[in-house]
């Protein structure tokens, strides 16, 4: 009873102007909690960015502005205030907008790293291959240079044997074969009957080095005249190099020579001397 | 006695109008809106630095409209509309940071791509001597 008649008092002109600041004070809490229109756009690509890793990577202090700016875009504004509110929005976009290029652009950048370690490691993996390459080169030249090496000491080591076969000697002028008079008949230059191994042999080397130049020496001993002698040792020569010629010998590589008793390798006192001396060498010259 | 006064009441009077006026007076002159050179500067400045990294060529929109929000900020100004002239200057130097920034995304962007051609010419180079071998 006593609040009541505490109330009684108040006046219905009182209670009119408390109503209407009261419906005042409402709406104007109403317009404090609306955004400005467009402000959810904004809002909806700033947390697009924000959402995507690589511009949180990349544009982490541009969203952070971007950021401040929605949020002031955000802030109610009254009624009368269109112009700011589109102001703050317009801004609020084009800072998310340069957020976004910047992020794009440290991206590329980031990507433009990547893209020439690629090709450093596209041009290191050619240098390793050339490098492999030339290293192969090197070792098959080596080796054909060993084969070349090994293959001469080969034909080396077979031309020596040849050379031992035809109990041939080395000298300046090169080897010399020396076929004993058993060739021949006494005062005869025809060669005897059947096959001489000594011969065979000259023919299979001279074969086998078809490069190399013979010169074919007849000698006597001194029994008889010079001339007999000459011409004698002459046609002893002779007769070995038609007998190599028919044995397919290019005869453009025998030359021939009689030097008589000249040019004895033993004494002609004793028989056995002049038997040495009664012989027909032949003369491999040595490779130019 | 009462003439002296009346007089001295007057001349009181008179001298609190002066004194308002002046106030009033000073009080206009305070309140008499500044051109926003600071902004308008800045403005200019990054419209400038736009135009310097080529923005014509890579953002050409977004520096049209820097130099339009600059040109209607200078035209707010002449209209003595000084906070709107801010605002104006402000926009444009937020349009012309964007149009140095899709500028630099562009140039950026043409970078990799002639990278990427040539990383792919010396990879297929390779493939060839690879083949070849």
């Amino acid at each position: 009873m006593k609040i009541l008649s505490f109330l009684k008092p108040v006046s219905h002109k009182k209670i009119t102007i408390a109503l209407v600041l009261s419906s005042a004070l409402l709406a104007a809490c109403a317009m404090s909690t609306t955004s400005p229109d467009g402000s959810e756009d904004v809002r909806g690509k700033l947390v697009a960015l924000q959402q995507n890793p690589d511009m949180r990577t990349h544009a982490r202090v541009e969203l952070r502005d971007a950021e401040a700016a929605v949020l002031l875009a955000e802030q109610p504004l009254g009624s009368g205030e269109v112009a700011l509110a589109d102001y703050r929005i317009y801004m609020a976009d084009r800072m998310v907008e340069i957020a976004r290029a910047k992020g794009q652009t440290r991206l590329l950048e980031a990507e433009r790293v990547q893209l020439s370690e690629q090709r450093d490691a596209a041009r290191l993996a050619a240098r390793t291959r050339e490098a492999n390459q030339a290293r192969a080169d090197a070792k098959s030249a080596r080796s054909s240079q060993q084969n070349a090496a090994a293959l001469s000491a080969r034909e080396a080591e077979e031309m020596q044997q040849q050379i031992d076969d035809l109990e041939a000697k080395a000298t300046e002028r090169g080897l010399v074969l020396t076929l004993g008079d058993v060739l021949f008949a006494t005062g005869s230059a025809e060669l005897q009957g059947g096959t001489n191994q000594n011969l065979e042999k000259l023919v299979n080397f001279l074969k086998q080095y078809p490069d190399r130049q013979s010169l074919i020496e007849g000698h006597t001993d001194n029994v008889g005249s010079a001339i007999f002698n000459e011409t004698l040792s002459r046609q002893r020569a002779e007769s070995v190099r038609r007998f190599l010629i028919n044995r397919g010998v290019d005869s453009g590589r025998l030359s021939v020579s009689g030097y008589g008793f000249e040019r004895p390798v033993a004494s002609n006192d004793s028989a056995m001397g002049r038997q040495q001396n009664r012989r027909v060498e032949v003369i491999i010259e040595n490779r130019q | 006695m009462k003439k002296h006064t009346i007089r001295q009441a007057a001349e009181r009077c008179s001298f609190f109008i002066t004194v308002l006026l002046t106030t009033l007076t000073l009080a206009a002159c305070a309140s008499a809106p500044l051109p926003p050179t600071e902004s308008l500067n800045m403005a200019s400045d990054a419209i400038a630095n736009a135009e310097q990294a080529q923005a014509r060529r890579y953002a050409g929109a977004e520096l049209e409209e820097a130099n339009r929000y600059l040109e209607n900020a200078n035209k707010a100004v002449e209209a003595e509309k000084m906070s709107e002239a801010d605002r104006l200057a402000k926009q444009a130097r937020v349009a012309a940071e964007l149009a140095m920034a899709r500028t630099e995304v562009a140039k950026a962007a043409a970078i990799n791509r002639e990278m990427g051609r040539s990383a792919k010419a010396l990879d297929e180079e390779l493939q060839r001597q690879g083949d070849q071998q």
